[in-house]
């Protein structure tokens, strides 16, 4: 047992300054693919919402498809299937652009489900009060959907984080990649993938308990609907 | 057009057989998940002190590490130790561990969802209650957590595609063995897509369909 972590110490300053460029990344990846699906999924949500037959129609199908296919197809097909058109991406911009366009299916269902939430006399009453649509929209109805959006979110905010891992598929430079290359290259290949998911964990863990509480708060003052 | 069909039935052939793989993956993993899930949310409720701690170290720790990793340290990991695990194997432990911590959660909130005096009833009308978690309790938990459980197996579904990396033969593997040979990367991978989106589709409707019908119930 004292063997198996003797390792650690000897190896250390090798290791750590690669796996904490490769966690950067890894925290980059989650920022930008967690705002680009953000960003596509409100739009989405509207796009469901929305009295336009064919935009209903556009977004609920890209929905149901980003829901249906797996992120690593995605990515495979963003990072080599676009080479053939001569549209060639950087791994890490494939890679979060994959992911983003990937949970913005889930991000939208999240956002069309709190708005729907929201009692429409609240609109109504907006709308009455001289409030353009715009303005409604964005004092009134999302204020309150976002109570309950908020905890869906934030734990596609971990989904992600740990979904970055598969970017290591199309050779982002991210933790479990590097992690993979040094199991390679040491022949330690029970150390490092420990020592991989212990940092995933205390990056992950962190906004677990986060959203436990928030999920928590956001139930107070609400009477429980469950029977 | 004949072309387009001919090149469908060429490489829909192999990523077919893959299909099969990815199928008996998410089965065994689902088993495997269900079962631990049921066991642990069952013990969470009356277990002594030191095992719940356990249960929930458990869930705490699956559900905050990616799968791939986990799979990575079952397949790469125990193999440099001298346990050789076959990546099919490996691949359905790694992920029905991983799923085993979701389920658990999701079955823990499905039986406290259950109204308590259900259970009082229960066993003032003379139920052991072993009888009153089986026929009062689990019904109306197997009710509530049937939409979660669907969509967890749709994600699982999905997540199967990770264990191409560990050379399990199932669809993404044989999308990438076919790409080295054709070099046709769009459309196989554009075909691989699809095929789990015909695979995950009428899960997605079920589940629809559940979510549906417990409105209803409320």
């Amino acid at each position: 047992m004292i063997e198996f972590f003797a390792v650690y110490p000897e190896n250390w300053a090798n290791w750590w300054p690669q796996i904490q460029t490769a966690m950067l990344v890894t925290v980059q990846l989650t920022v930008c693919s967690f705002a680009l699906a953000a960003v596509v999924g409100l739009l989405l949500a509207l796009g469901k919402l929305s009295k336009i037959r064919m935009l209903r129609m556009f977004c609920s199908g890209y929905i149901e498809v980003a829901r249906g296919v797996p992120a690593l197809a995605v990515l495979f097909l963003l990072y080599y299937g676009l080479v053939p058109t001569g549209l060639v991406l950087d791994a890490f911009v494939a890679g979060f652009i994959g992911l983003g366009l990937s949970a913005a299916g889930y991000i939208a269902e999240v956002f069309r489900a709190g708005i729907e939430a929201v009692h429409k006399g609240q609109r109504e009453a907006a709308l009455s009060v001289g409030m353009t649509p715009m303005k409604s929209f964005r004092y009134i109805i999302l204020p309150q959907a976002m109570r309950i959006i908020l905890p869906p979110l934030l734990n596609m905010l971990i989904i992600l984080l740990k979904d970055t891992s598969i970017c290591s598929l199309i050779s982002t430079p991210e933790l479990m990649l590097r992690t993979k290359d040094l199991a390679m290259m040491s022949f330690l290949p029970m150390h490092l993938f420990l020592l991989a998911a212990l940092m995933y964990f205390l990056m992950s863990w962190p906004l677990s308990i986060m959203t436990r509480r928030i999920e928590l708060r956001m139930q107070h003052g609400k009477k429980s609907l469950t029977p | 057009m004949l072309e387009l069909l001919q090149k469908i039935y060429d490489l829909g052939g192999p990523l077919l057989l893959g299909a099969v793989t990815t199928v008996e993956i998410t089965v065994l993993s689902f088993i495997v998940a269900l079962s631990i899930g049921l066991l642990f949310a069952l013990l969470k409720l009356g277990a002594p002190k030191p095992v719940v701690w356990l249960i929930n170290v458990y869930v705490e720790v699956f559900r905050n590490t990616p799968v791939l990793a986990q799979v990575f340290i079952i397949y790469f990991g125990l193999a440099h130790t001298g346990i050789q695990v076959a990546a099919i194997p490996a691949a359905v432990i790694g992920l029905g561990l991983n799923g085993g911590a979701i389920l658990t959660e999701i079955i823990r909130a499905g039986l406290a969802a259950v109204h308590k005096g259900q259970r009082e009833a229960a066993l003032s009308v003379g139920m052991t209650p072993w009888t009153s978690l089986r026929f009062i309790i689990l019904p109306q938990t197997w009710r509530i957590t049937l939409p979660p459980m669907g969509n967890y197996a749709i994600a699982l579904l999905k997540d199967t595609a990770v264990v191409s990396a560990i050379a399990a033969p199932e669809i993404m593997f044989y999308a990438r063995n076919l790409v080295t040979s054709t070099f046709d990367t769009t459309f196989i991978y554009i075909l691989a897509a699809l095929l789990y989106f015909a695979l995950s589709f009428p899960l997605a409707r079920m589940v629809n369909h559940f979510e549906q019908r417990q409105r209803a119930w409320q």
